[in-house]
């Protein structure tokens, strides 16, 4: 029986070691993605937080710990109203990114949904601004936009309409960087439609054609469904990737005319680079990554509800 | 008599002992090893050749110092990549230029090598720039850079259209009106066929001067208010306003703006634009036209302000390293080096050993058109030092397009602008 019980405790204590072994192992083959991962992110973002409390601005080797000093300025302070100014622009530019994403890929999707050599020369015509780099985009966009020279006011005054200030008058200044982003991600959310339709099983459409189900009804209560998953994906992939606005801004205004485009991300940039205040630049930038961090889990749960998968 | 003699002997011994520290401390900032440095500048590609020629002279008469002559950007890049290169410390370069205005955040932040006991020790000629320029390249009272590529705001015109139409430069702010009629031209239906000039609004130091010169002080004594919203400023603003609403000249604003003014100009849309000294070779070279350059009208005083680029010794380096770029700082100051950079682009001679001699006629004979610098040399002052300026700059210059451009009421704007502007020199 004890014989027994002692064979029992070390067949137990045999498999607890071979099971660290094998956890020791996991962590081993994890560990040098994570190593960088500590150092190259989390500890950026901890340091992030720290320099809140600061007041260095990147040059000055000695710095003072301050208290909540940044903090106070970025929502007692002059801050705020730059803050609640800097989102309101952040997110009205993702909200359109995303519409464009999302709308124009799909309907691009469904229109180019054909198995022809035509039509994958028209895919791939499409697609292709993703890969041409948004500052080399930007500066020929600034060039089409420009109000004295811009191709776009010739044709408009052929037409006979006015031309427009399109970069810089506050009125039309964000439209305008919007205009190259829509270019730019159009397609890109065309493929990952299109890619997500091809998986679709034919026989739904089979089945709901036998009952008399038109193009509009199949692609209401069937492809919309089913592309479900991919929304999900494209808009919170465009949603992180929007709020982050950055290149095409500085490029293309600046963050003009009169801070009427200045996201976010590129007023950071100017409170750490231009005003030396990186102290500053890191209390918004804490406060942005808690911002990102609470819409992506929201939309995530929001959306998980409504997300079918065809399995 | 012996009484004398000892005077004298205990002078000649001073004197000795004094010469002997000077060889001694001159010792201190000599390259004893081979030393390899980088040298970082914001000189695009068309200026390679100069730069590779300079570097490989240099390094000819300095065998021990190997040079890497690293082009990293506009001024805007250099300085991102600067300021974290000093944040790591590992990386930073033995020379780097910056721009003018840099000067004071980063004298204040100890990013600069004090230069002055290098100048003492080796005897270094910095007098030779002048006052202007030495204060320009100091920051309380310490020499913490040196002038390199120097310029001035200054009015580009249309010297074959003046010289038609017979327009007069306006030398004071109270001529400007008649300028300003005089060489623009209006449709029937009043919109602008030319403009007499263009202000740049992108950057405020080209407007600044007319400021200056009305007697405004942009940043007061006690370096924490402006008085932009004063009747002084006001009425600056409101001529220059008045001026773009009568189409005879308009405000260039935006990221494209400066080279729509070029464009501008170069198609003989406007009769002259204000710009920096530096682009005189682009204008002259482009233009189909003969370039002048005028230098701006006064008011109760006519200075212009320093622009370009210093070169400064990034305090954080070894010894070492220091010794090598002290040796590069002075070559690429020097009066041939200078001269060198004068004539391959449109920057300015800035040593008075050039400026106020035969060698300066020399180069106004090659480029005429910078008479009008050369005759206003002693009225170019340093820009405004204040760690908070771009910050400063960035709003005034943004409430001045504003309500130039979309409309508005300037005295209204001007005070509300002052109310910002005070609170971010006080910050």
């Amino acid at each position: 029986m004890s014989e027994n019980a002692a064979g029992k405790r070390g067949a137990r204590a045999r498999a607890a070691r071979y099971r660290s072994r094998e956890r020791a192992k996991d962590f081993l083959c994890v560990a040098p993605a994570l190593a960088f991962f500590l150092a190259f992110v989390y500890y950026p973002v901890v340091e992030l937080f720290r320099i809140g409390f600061t007041n260095w601005n990147l040059i000055k080797d000695k710095y003072d710990y301050v208290g909540f000093k940044n903090w106070k300025w970025l929502f007692q302070g002059s801050g705020c109203e730059k803050l609640l100014a800097s989102l309101r622009i952040t997110f009205t530019y993702t909200f359109w990114e995303i519409l464009i994403t999302l709308a124009g890929g799909i309907l691009l999707a469904a229109l180019f949904n054909r198995e022809s050599r035509a039509f994958s020369a028209m895919r791939s015509v499409l697609f292709m601004p993703r890969y041409i780099a948004i500052s080399t985009s930007a500066i020929v966009f600034m060039w089409i936009l420009n109000d004295q020279y811009g191709i776009l006011n010739y044709v408009l005054k052929l037409f006979g309409a006015a031309p427009l200030a399109w970069l810089n008058s506050e009125k039309t200044a964000l439209a305008s960087v919007l205009v190259l982003t829509g270019w730019r991600v159009v397609g890109y959310g065309m493929m990952i439609y299109l890619s997500a339709m091809k998986g679709i099983s034919p026989e739904y459409y089979e089945a709901a054609k036998i009952d008399g189900a038109g193009p509009f009804q199949r692609f209401r209560y069937i492809t919309l469904p089913l592309l479900s998953p991919t929304t999900l994906f494209l808009f919170v992939t465009t949603f992180i990737a929007s709020m982050k606005v950055f290149q095409s801004v500085d490029v293309m205004t600046g963050g003009g005319p009169y801070q009427s485009t200045n996201v976010t991300v590129f007023w950071i940039y100017e409170l750490a680079f231009v005003d030396f205040r990186v102290d500053r630049a890191a209390v918004v930038s804490c406060l942005f990554f808690v911002i990102l961090l609470a819409s992506t889990a929201a939309t995530m749960r929001i959306s998980s509800k409504n997300v079918h998968y065809e399995s | 008599m012996s009484s004398i003699r000892q005077a004298v002997a205990a002078l000649a011994l001073a004197a000795l002992a004094a010469a002997g520290a000077g060889a001694q401390d001159a010792k201190k900032y000599e390259v004893k090893a081979p030393v390899k440095i980088q040298w970082w500048h914001a000189l695009e590609a068309q200026y390679a050749p100069l730069v590779d020629k300079v570097v490989a002279d240099f390094e000819k008469a300095n065998p021990n110092i190997d040079v890497e002559a690293v082009y990293q950007g506009a001024y805007k890049d250099l300085n991102e990549k600067l300021i974290a290169a000093q944040a790591a410390g590992t990386t930073l370069p033995g020379l780097t230029v910056a721009n003018t205005p840099l000067v004071a955040e980063y004298g204040a932040s100890g990013l600069c090598e004090v230069l002055d006991p290098y100048i003492k020790a080796t005897g270094f000629d910095v007098k030779d720039f002048g006052p202007g320029l030495t204060a320009s390249t100091s920051y309380g009272g310490k020499q913490v850079s040196l002038p390199f590529l120097i310029s001035t705001q200054i009015m580009f015109y249309n010297k074959d259209m003046a010289d038609a139409e017979k327009i007069k430069l306006p030398e004071t702010w109270a001529q400007m009106d008649e300028f300003m009629k005089k060489a623009s031209k209006k449709a029937a239906d009043g919109s602008a066929q030319r403009y007499a000039t263009v202000i740049p609004g992108w950057d405020q130091w080209y407007f600044e001067p007319f400021y200056l010169n009305a007697g405004v002080s942009l940043v007061n004594k006690d370096m924490e208010t402006t008085d932009l919203g004063g009747a002084k400023a006001v009425a600056v603003a409101r001529k220059l306003k008045q001026w773009c609403d009568e189409k005879s000249a308009y405000w260039a604003y935006g990221k494209d703006a400066s080279s729509v003014m070029r464009q501008n100009f170069i198609d003989g849309k406007t009769f002259s634009v204000i710009h920096t000294t530096s682009l005189y070779n682009m204008y002259a070279d482009t233009c189909k036209f003969k370039v002048g350059m005028h230098y701006l009208p006064g008011d109760a005083k006519r200075d212009s302000e320093v622009g370009g680029s210093v070169l400064l010794i990034p305090a954080k380096n070894s010894q070492e390293v220091k010794n090598a770029a002290w040796k590069l700082l002075t070559y690429l100051t020097s009066k041939e080096v200078n001269m060198y950079w004068a004539r391959g682009t449109g920057y300015m001679p800035t040593r008075e050993s050039v400026t106020k001699t035969a060698e300066g006629q020399a180069f106004l004979k090659e480029k005429p058109a910078f008479k009008a610098v050369f005759d206003n040399i002693g009225h170019i002052y340093p820009r405004i030092q204040h760690p908070a300026y771009s910050a400063f700059a960035k709003i005034w210059m943004q409430e001045m397009a504003k309500v130039i451009i979309e409309g508005g009421d300037m005295e209204a704007a001007m005070k509300k602008a002052a109310v910002l502007l005070d609170e971010a020199l006080q910050d």
